[in-house]
C-alpha cells in the first residue's frame, strides 16, 4: 500500500536541503524512515510533501578536536561498530545496537533518532550523559544545541522552522571510567523502552566517584539527565549505602505516566531497579 | 491522481528505471512493479522482519523504506541469491536442516542471515541478536541456526 505522499524533493547535496527547507518548512524531513512511515502507516501526516534527506545527509564518524563529530545520517549499525565510539562512549554503541532489530538499526538514523524526539529514543540518555551538543543547520549556517536543550515535549524538538540536525558533536577530552546503557521493555530485543538508563562515572585511584553523569528515557515528556543521582553519587564509593541513596534519589528526577506500554508506577519501580543493578555492576559487586 | 516520479535503482544485479507514486513502499516496488514476489509483506510496520531485503549488502526493512530514497543503490532480494540456476549456500542449508517449515518468514530470515555470513558475524549468540527482528513462529530457531552453521562453514 502506497503511503499518502504527495510530493518527495531529492536534493543532490545536503546544501541543497537546507536551501529548500529554509524555502519551504513545511516540508516533512525523513532520513531512514523507520519511523515515520509507522507513523504515516497509522495515517499521520497524510498527504506530506517529503524532504528526503536519505542520500545527502553527512554520516562520517571523525575525531574532530576534543571532539567526535557523528553525521546525523549515521546508521545505529554503523554507531553500534564504531571503533572511536565504543572507546569514549560504550553507552551510545550500547544504545545504538537496542533501537529496534538489526535491520532497523541499518537503516535507523541518529538524526531521525533524535529528531523524532520521543521520550523513549534510546540515543537519548547515552548523549545527554555525554553532555553531546546537536549541531542544527540552517540558511545562517550551523549552531550548536546542548542535547540538554533540544528536546521539549513527545515529538517536540528545539530546531527552528527550517533547520535540519547536521551532526552530533561528543566532547571526548576526559572520558569516563564507567559508561553503560541498558533499557527494560516488554522483550529483550526489538522493543521501546518502558525505561532506559545511561550512566557515565569517573572514578579515582581510591574508588571515589569524582563526577557522575545519568540520564533515563520514557520517565518524562522528554528524555532527561537525573540530577539528584549524580548529586547523591559524587564524593562517594559505590558501596551499598551510595547505591541505595541512588535509588531513591531518582525518584525525583522523573514524572512518569500511564501509557499503553506501562502504568507510572511500573516505571518509578523499574527505574529504581534499573539505577541499583548499573551501579552494582559498577562497583563490580 | 497523485503525481509520480521516476526511480533508478538496481534490482538483484539489473538497473531498472520505474514510474511510481511518490509514496511507494520499496516492498510495493519489488513485488508489484519489479514482480518479484519472493520478498513477503507481514505486518507491515517494521516487526517482523518477512519484509527483509539487502540495500547495498545491508539488511534493511522494505515496508518501512521508501523506494524514492533508493535512487541509485542496489537492492538484492531472495531470487538475487540464486546463480547460474544454483541456489546460495544459506538457501541449499535451509533446505537441508528444515530451517523452513511454513515458509512465510523464510525470505527475511534468509537475506538477514546472507548478510550476517557477508559480514563474519559468526557469534551464535550475536547472530541470535542479529535474527531477533526476523520472527519466526514455526521451528524455534534451532534449525535456522543449525542452517547458518551449515552455510557458514560451506560458504567459505
Amino acid at each position: 500500500m502506497d503511503l499518502s505522499v504527495k510530493d518527495i524533493y531529492r536534493p543532490l547535496t545536503f546544501d541543497e536541503a537546507v536551501a529548500a527547507f529554509s524555502d519551504e518548512p513545511s516540508m516533512l524531513p525523513i532520513a531512514g524512515g523507520t519511523d515515520i512511515s509507522v507513523q504515516m502507516r497509522a495515517g499521520k501526516f497524510a498527504g506530506a510533501h517529503l524532504l528526503d534527506l536519505s542520500g545527502v545527509l553527512p554520516r562520517s564518524i571523525s575525531a574532530d578536536g576534543g571532539f567526535i563529530e557523528i553525521g546525523a545520517g549515521a546508521t545505529m549499525d554503523e554507531i553500534a561498530d564504531s571503533g572511536p565510539l565504543r572507546s569514549v562512549c560504550p553507552a551510545l554503541c550500547q544504545a545504538a545496537r537496542k533501537v529496534g532489530a538489526w535491520p532497523i538499526q541499518c537503516r535507523a538514523t541518529l538524526g531521525g533518532n533524535l529528531a523524532n524526539a520521543s521520550p523513549a529514543a534510546d540515543t537519548a540518555p547515552p548523549l545527554l550523559v555525554a553532555d553531546a551538543l546537536v549541531v542544527a543547520a540552517g540558511q545562517g549556517g550551523l549552531r550548536n544545541i546542548e542535547a540538554e536543550d533540544f528536546f521539549a515535549g513527545p515529538g517536540e524538538n528545539t530546531l527552528k522552522p527550517g533547520e535540519l540536525i547536521h551532526s552530533i558533536r561528543l566532547p571526548v577530552t576526559d572520558p569516563p571510567s564507567f559508561s553503560r546503557f541498558t533499557k527494560l521493555g516488554w522483550q529483550r530485543e526489538q522493543i521501546i523502552s518502558v525505561v532506559s538508563l545511561s550512566i557515565s562515572l569517573h572514578l579515582n585511584d581510591q574508588g571515589l566517584v569524582t563526577k557522575a553523569a545519568a540520564a533515563l528515557g520514557a520517565v518524562a515528556a522528554t528524555p532527561k539527565r537525573a540530577p539528584s543521582v549524580e548529586a547523591v553519587l559524587v564524593g562517594h564509593s559505590l558501596d551499598p549505602a551510595a547505591i541505595s541513596r541512588a535509588v531513591e534519589a531518582v525518584q525525583n528526577d522523573i514524572t512518569p505516566i500511564d501509557d499503553i506500554r506501562a502504568p507510572a508506577w511500573y516505571r518509578r519501580v523499574a527505574a529504581a531497579t534499573l539505577v541499583e543493578r548499573m551501579l552494582e555492576e559498577a562497583s563490580g559487586a | 491522481m497523485p503525481e509520480t516520479i521516476i526511480i533508478h535503482l538496481t534490482i538483484n544485479g539489473t538497473g531498472r528505471s520505474f514510474r511510481t507514486p511518490p509514496g511507494r513502499r520499496l516492498l510495493d516496488l519489488i513485488r508489484d512493479d519489479a514482480g518479484q514476489t519472493g520478498t513477503k509483506e507481514g505486518c507491515g510496520a517494521g516487526e517482523c522482519g518477512a519484509c527483509t531485503v539487502l540495500l547495498d549488502g545491508l539488511p534493511i526493512p522494505s515496508c518501512l523504506v521508501l523506494a524514492a530514497s533508493c535512487e541509485g543503490h542496489e537492492i538484492t532480494t531472495v531470487e538475487g541469491l540464486v546463480h547460474d540456476g544454483s541456489p546460495h549456500a544459506v538457501q541449499e542449508a535451509m533446505v537441508e536442516t528444515g530451517g523452513v517449515q511454513c515458509g512465510f518468514c523464510t525470505p527475511g530470515v534468509i537475506m538477514t542471515s546472507v548478510a550476517l555470513l557477508e559480514n563474519s558475524i559468526d557469534d551464535r549468540e550475536e547472530q541470535g541478536r542479529r535474527l531477533a527482528g526476523n520472527l519466526c513462529r514455526c521451528t524455534g530457531y534451532e534449525k535456522i541456526f543449525h542452517a547458518l552453521e551449515v552455510a557458514g562453514t560451506t560458504d567459505d
